[in-house]
């Protein structure tokens, strides 16, 4: 209900939109919010906390009681309120992405194998619907990430709001994504209406093909002498840690091939993205220390086997096992906007809140190699916060109040709301 | 070696009447055919074995069998002392002699579509009915599957073309390869179907459900066809179906829901159907035996998986790893359990595996008497042809084999196979028995000769002194022998002999390692000493220990089903969706199966207490929109009234688990949305290990599917040319459906109009499952739920149901709703949505999560529905979104899972809400139920406890600990040299609506 007055008040103020809301102009003062249960994103949690920020930038992350000065501020008393860091949303396909199944509307797959120079930054669409969406529910952070081939492109982290994509480029360029090959292939049988796995007879070849791309990238690196190849360019942040390799890999032995492989190539930073399998190599993963982003907890089991709630209790397994973890959306695009409820489901299977809370703040923000910026509040860091009536992990208590990119203060109604009012008006359940 | 000669002679001219319309190459060669066998163990059949008795076989026939006949002169005598002879096997499902089936390839929906028939000439109007198909007229002697075949014990087959849902004739042929003319003994001995359509490259049928709806249609066709004299057009088809209906019907089903499926087709046109198995009817053994068919059991058990390495061998599923080991006790269960059964080579990689396969199973306590009648006997009962073949009584067909031993002993040799009167040989039948201990001389040395191992496969073993032997190599013929071996280990030459043998032993010559010839001799001197207990302790096997059955036969099935229980849920939360609300620190009695009581302090004598404090109980969570627990779920007609969902309910779904887990209790599984007019729902409670018609719920109303927009317009196929493919066009499929449906039922009112006298002899019009579905929804018998988004077409179904007459149930999707929210409430139609879906393609640009809200408020039945496996087992959650989208209350909430999709399903007077005298099927939560945070600890429906928390976590462990055993099993049956496959991960296919042939196409397009 609260949501309903806020936004009939914002029509009230003649706030209406037939289009994206409209970006807001920068911190003009500095902004500090009071009183509110503070989840920092780190695993602490500060009650009645003052978190205050001045040019974007997070000033004071304090409990009240230790009296900071607040001179100079407007202060917004939130108490009985929840502050969060920013949700962040990896390896999406936000803004590149908007009517799934229109071709017109898709520019997050280049063609051919080896595509390490597209840049998902620049088709980066800031007026996509799905934005305002995302945003309602805390996701003030995505990753816009090229998709398909063996290597996909290069993606970069953008704000969930600004003129354009300059304008909303939190990171630019963070990393390579790699599809590695698969081992087996999935087969649909007809006689017995179920997917059956094949060998894939490809897979060495596969395999040797990327290695001969890394080794000839590597090596251009080192030439003093050369023509200008636009996909070794791009290769070349791999090799000096200017870039993370995103590995997507499926199977347990896959994930090792490929950990493995980047390793041997001498890539800097390295994080995977996979599913539940994971689960089966996490002392890998740990002694590697490789950062796992995985599949969301609301997906189904792989395998008919496998326990039901594996999908629910793998970011517990992984944590448990010492493994830094964080999800993704592996569903349609419009699901990022879920994001809270999938670390909420952790929680319901074994998961600690806080620890939960960081599978969508500071683990992914490490994970993305960003974590300087965001991901946690902590004094200098971006003010991109929100704050919710209560728990945002859980869909009875997500319900933003207020939010901020950069201490920007953002309008959180988009069109989606905008048609609820519409209609609700029609109907006279407005009252 | 004279025999043998005389036997091919014999296979090169024997003489049959048949063959006097051919023209003669050569002079008249004119032969009696008479055979004596004698001194031989005659297995007339099954219960009649004849000791030291007599065969005689004239022309192909026998003449006579008995143990005290003489033999006529003029016959050629065989001496059998010691030896069998037994009727040769019959095998009622083959493909021997015809043509291979050329399918069409793939599947999905992405070309253009075959509507018609392409079947050139006057045959049926779908291709998948080849009724009028004769395996007789393409038949013709294959010798390489005939030997084969012979070799296995088989004498004549019962062959078919495997093409079509109806597919016409089987021939009944011999196996001998004197002509074709010759082997076929009748040329219509039955008729066959399938649920396989085969070459046919029409659209229609493209599911298994579909399969079915055809062939109960064509039976009616057929019955209204054959009441015209003269026909109304030629069919050939069905003129063809009308005369097989007089022949055994014989149905291949290939697993144990198939063949519940077809017998059920059956039951409806009473037809009894012989049916192939898939050799898995010990998963369901009761309900197999309850269809009262005679099944045609296959023996093809897997082989072991290759399961060395662990994390390859989590491909492998439990279930997969329980047939390997459980599928050699199929027989002995069918045995026990009374199913009347013969057996079939068919499915076998390798025929040769046949006998060794049928001895596997004998192990697992399938009798001997009874896998002979049943490769015997019972298959020529079935084709009405028992008066001539499966049994060696005089005057029958002379098909018999003649072995060393009882035919499925390991070590029996069949020799020979005699066809009509014929001899092919498999072993000689004058293998000499050469074994024993022989004085080897060889020039000036002796040494002694071991020969071992039975007659046909001898060892020889030279010792060259007291503590030295060596291997020899050899071969024995019934005149002749070649022996070579070294005389001394360490040597590299040998001593290499030829020879012939005599009374007691062997004489020849041979040539020493320096090529100095020689003269050599063996002489018998006595018995090789056995050195184990050999066939002795045969008998004594036990049957080998395996595990347990469980129910459904897939990872997370249980042994048992559970049971209805008394019991009382203490001190919880309960949501009642009455009037009452929500009660706090209240206790709920369930008995026989419903809610008894509500209140507080309760008390049963005998009921257990389940500890309901600081948890939730509330109705269970009902699914109005849902794709598990089918086998198929689109068919492709535009019109698909005539397809029912209820015909391929899948018991054994691992999805129906999953949503148990997520509390649900039960689930409309509706068709898909590939056409204006889908198939029929099943309304089925999720009773996880039933059979699939317990999973039904008795007396529900009957659904149908509809959908509108880009799905039916098949949108994503560009090469689509099917009508309609505008919203214009999908409003005139259902003017057409709806306005034919009347004129059909003026025809069938005239008729049954008629007096008496003339209706006795007028022709009935014809029943058109579709029409009569049309006309039950005008009659408001059979209820729409309509996949819908856009509000032009909302509006538009809404119109037509209302020039009819009547009112559309519920809208599915309906992601537009809210903006004709007021027409849908002044309508009365019900709305079941998604939460929070949208913009995965067009129609659905302008969903918006408030779409519940709105409706519910402008007072539209609403509801939340899945679509989907994954978000169906958690739909709790996606009810909790209507709260914090548009701030619907918190009961209000739980009833778009619950009581709202119970009403819309017209099942709110039994279920939905908690109380008194409705079924209890209730959910016992962790936690508050629209939390992200709450589990279900229990699902209960009809007072049975189907799904627990506690029981899941043992059964967990009881699963690893069964799979480690099977695993260890694998591998020494993988080192004790089994052969072995590697684990293909075979995982079930999830259904949405878009998905044609379970092809899904692009991500969650609904």
């Amino acid at each position: 209900m609260k949501t309903f007055v806020y936004i009939t008040l914002l029509f009230l103020l003649g706030v209406a939109y037939a289009q994206t809301p409209v970006p807001a102009p920068p911190q003009s003062k500095p902004i500090a919010l009071t009183g509110a249960t503070a989840h920092l994103g780190n695993g602490q949690v500060i009650n009645n906390a003052v978190v205050a920020f001045d040019k974007g930038k997070l000033t004071i992350v304090a409990p009240a009681s230790s009296n900071p000065n607040l001179s100079g501020y407007e202060v917004i008393n939130v108490s009985g309120k929840h502050i969060y860091p920013g949700f962040i949303l990896p390896n999406s396909q936000v803004g590149l992405q908007e009517v799934t199944s229109i071709r017109a509307m898709n520019d997050f797959q280049e063609r051919g194998e080896m595509n390490p120079n597209v840049r998902a930054l620049i088709a980066y669409n800031t007026d996509s619907e799905f934005i305002p969406t995302f945003r309602f529910n805390g996701v003030l952070l995505a990753e816009a990430t090229p998709t398909g081939g063996t290597i996909s492109g290069t993606s970069s982290v953008m704000e969930m709001e600004g003129w354009n994509w300059e304008d909303a480029a939190h990171s630019i360029d963070i990393g390579i994504h790699m599809n590695w090959p698969s081992m087996m292939r999935r087969q649909f049988d007809f006689n017995t209406f179920t997917f059956s796995e094949q060998a894939n007879n490809e897979y060495d070849k596969q395999v040797t093909e990327l290695h001969q791309f890394f080794t000839e990238a590597k090596a251009y690196g080192q030439q003093a002498a050369r023509e200008t190849n636009l996909k070794f360019e791009a290769m070349q942040g791999l090799f000096d840690g200017r870039k993370i390799l995103f590995i997507h890999a499926g199977s347990p032995k896959e994930i090792v091939e490929s950990v493995r492989f980047a390793q041997r190539q001498g890539v800097q930073k390295i994080t995977l993205i996979t599913g539940t399998s994971a689960v089966w190599v996490a002392d890998f993963l740990k002694e590697n220390n490789i950062p796992v982003i995985i599949q969301d907890t609301h997906n189904l089991p792989d395998r008919i086997d496998d326990d039901i709630d594996l999908p629910f209790r793998a970011p517990y397994l992984l944590h448990q096992a010492g493994v830094q973890v964080s999800l993704f959306c592996a569903g349609a695009l419009h699901n990022g906007r879920n994001l809270p409820f999938f670390a909420g489901t952790a929680v319901a299977y074994g998961m600690d809140k806080e620890e939960a809370l960081k599978t969508i703040t500071l683990n992914t923000a490490k994970a993305l190699g960003i974590d300087k910026r965001v991901g946690s509040l902590e004094v200098g860091k971006d003010a991109t916060l929100f704050v919710s009536e209560g728990d945002a992990l859980d869909y009875r208590t997500n319900n933003l109040l207020m939010a901020f990119i950069s201490g920007k203060r953002i309008t959180l109604s988009g069109n989606q709301q905008e048609l609820y009012e519409r209609y609700s008006r029609k109907y006279g359940q407005m009252k | 070696m004279k025999r043998l000669l005389l036997v091919l002679l014999l296979a090169l001219a024997m003489p049959l009447a048949a063959q006097e319309t051919f023209p003669r190459n050569d002079v008249k060669d004119p032969r009696a055919g008479l055979f004596a066998f004698t001194n031989a163990t005659v297995v007339v059949d099954a219960q009649t074995t004849l000791n030291n008795a007599t065969l005689l076989v004239r022309d192909g026939k026998i003449e006579q069998v008995g143990t005290n006949i003489s033999v006529p002169r003029g016959y050629a005598v065989y001496d059998l002392k010691g030896k069998y002879i037994y009727p040769a096997f019959i095998d009622l499902s083959s493909y021997y002699g015809l043509p291979e089936v050329q399918r069409p390839r793939g599947g999905g929906f992405s070309g253009v579509e075959q509507i018609q028939s392409n079947t050139k000439g006057a045959y049926n109007a779908n291709q998948a009915i080849r009724s009028h198909y004769n395996a007789a007229d393409e038949f013709t002697i294959n010798n390489k599957s005939a030997d084969e075949l012979r070799k296995a014990g088989f004498g004549a087959v019962l062959s078919h073309k495997p093409d079509g849902i109806a597919r016409g004739t089987g021939a009944f042929v011999t196996l001998g390869e004197t002509s074709d003319n010759q082997v076929m003994l009748r040329q219509k001995a039955a008729a066959l179907y399938s649920f396989d359509k085969g070459s046919s490259t029409q659209n229609y049928p493209s599911s298994l459900m579909g399969c079915i709806a055809l062939l109960r249609q064509t039976y009616l066709d057929a019955e209204w066809f054959g009441s015209h004299n003269p026909r109304p057009f030629a069919d050939n088809s069905l003129e063809a179906w009308i005369q097989n209906q007089k022949l055994p019907q014989i149905f291949e089903a290939n697993s144990w829901m198939n063949i519940l499926r077809a017998d059920k087709v059956g039951d409806e046109f009473g037809v009894q159907y012989i049916i192939k198995g898939g050799g898995d009817e010990y998963k369901r053994i009761n309900e197999i035996k309850s269809t009262r068919a005679t099944l045609i059991v296959p023996v093809n058990f897997p082989d072991a998986y290759d399961v060395e390495d662990p994390l390859d061998a989590a491909r492998v599923s439990l279930a997969e790893m329980k047939h390997w080991e459980l599928a050699p006790t199929n027989l002995a269960a069918l045995e026990k359990a009374g199913i009347p059964f013969v057996i079939t080579a068919n499915g076998l990689r390798r025929v040769a595996d046949f006998i060794p396969n049928i001895r596997k199973a004998m192990e697992y306590g399938l009798s001997e008497g009874a896998a002979l009648k049943a490769l015997t006997a019972t298959p020529a009962q079935l084709i009405g042809m028992d008066n001539q073949i499966g049994s060696l009584k005089k005057g029958m067909i002379a098909n018999f084999l003649i072995t060393s031993g009882k035919i499925f002993d390991e070590k029996t040799i069949i020799y020979e196979n005699w066809i009509q009167g014929k001899p092919y040989s498999i072993k000689p039948l004058d293998t000499k028995d050469f074994s024993g201990n022989y004085q080897l001389s060889v020039g000036e040395t002796n040494y002694v000769l071991e020969v071992s191992g039975e007659a046909g496969a001898h060892k020889a073993k030279v010792k060259l002194n007291d503590t030295t032997s060596v291997d020899a190599t050899a071969t024995f013929k019934e005149n002749l022998i070649t022996l070579s071996f070294k005389p001394s280990p360490k040597e590299s030459g040998t001593i290499r002999l030829s020879g012939w043998t005599e009374n007691n032993g062997w004489k020849g010559k041979g040539q020493l390692v320096n090529g100095q010839w020689v003269n050599w001799s063996a002489t018998r001197t006595g018995d090789v000493k056995s050195n184990t207990a050999g066939r002795a302790g045969a008998q004594d096997k036990k049957t080998p220990e395996v595990g347990k059955v469980i129910y459904p036969f897939i990872a997370h099935g249980y042994p048992s089903l559970p049971v209805a229980e008394t019991m009382i849920i203490r001190n919880a939360t309960v949501w009642t969706n009455e009037a009452e609300g929500i009660l706090q620190n209240t206790d709920v009695l369930i008995k026989d199966g419903k809610i008894a009581r509500i209140g507080k302090n309760l008390s049963e004598p005998g009921a257990k207490i389940i500890d309901g404090t600081g948890k939730h109980l509330t109705p269970g969570i009902i699914d109005e929109h849902s794709h598990i627990a089918t086998a198929s779920v689109n068919d492709v007609a535009t019109n698909s009234g005539m397809v029912r969902i209820g015909d391929n309910i899948d018991a054994e779904n691992i999805n129906v688990y999953r949503a148990l887990a997520g509390g649900v209790v039960a689930v409309q599984i509706l068709h898909g949305s590939a056409n204006p007019i889908g198939g029929q729902s099943a309304l089925v409670k999720l009773r996880w290990g039933e059979a699939p018609e317990n999973y039904k719920i008795q007396g529900a109303d009957r659904f149908i599917k509809f959908a509108l927009g880009e799905n039916v317009k098949r949108t994503a196929n560009a090469n689509s040319i099917r009508y309609p493919q505008t919203r214009m066009g999908v409003e005139q499929v259902y003017m057409d459906a709806f306005t034919s449906a009347l004129e059909y039922k003026k025809k069938w009112d005239a008729y049954n109009s008629l007096p008496a006298k003339e209706k006795a002899t007028a022709i009935k019009p014809r029943r058109d499952l579709a029409e009569e579905a049309m006309l039950d929804i005008i009659n408001k018998k059979l209820f729409i739920t309509c996949h819908s988004y856009v509000q032009s077409e909302i509006n538009m179904l809404m119109k037509v149901a209302e020039k009819f007459n009547f009112r559309v149930n519920t809208f599915t999707h309906i992601l537009e709703g809210y903006k004709v929210a007021d027409k849908m409430a002044q309508h009365g139609v019900a709305a079941s949505s998604f939460a929070d879906w949208w913009n995965y393609k067009w129609e659905v640009r302008y969903a918006i999560p408030y779409n519940a809200a709105i409706l519910t408020r402008a007072g539209v039945l609403t509801a939340i529905n899945s679509d989907d496996a994954e978000m169906g087992r958690r739909l709790n959650q996606e009810a909790a979104k209507t709260v914090k989208y548009g701030g619907l209350s918190e009961e209000e909430a739980l009833k778009t899972v619950t009581l709202n999709p119970a009403k819309m399903l017209h099942l709110d007077n039994q279920m939905g809400s908690i109380k008194v005298g409705k079924s209890a099927d209730v959910v016992l939560w962790t936690d508050h139920p629209l939390s992200v945070y709450a589990k279900a600890e229990k699902t209960i429906i009809d007072g049975k406890v189907y799904f627990d928390i506690e029981k899941d976590a043992q059964n967990r462990k009881e699963q690893e600990a069964e799979r480690a055993r099977l695993i260890q099993k694998m591998k020494d049956a993988k080192r004790a040299g089994a052969p072995t496959q590697r684990g293909e991960g075979r995982s079930q296919v999830m259904f949405h609506c878009e998905d044609v042939l379970g092809v899904e196409f692009d991500d969650h397009d609904h």
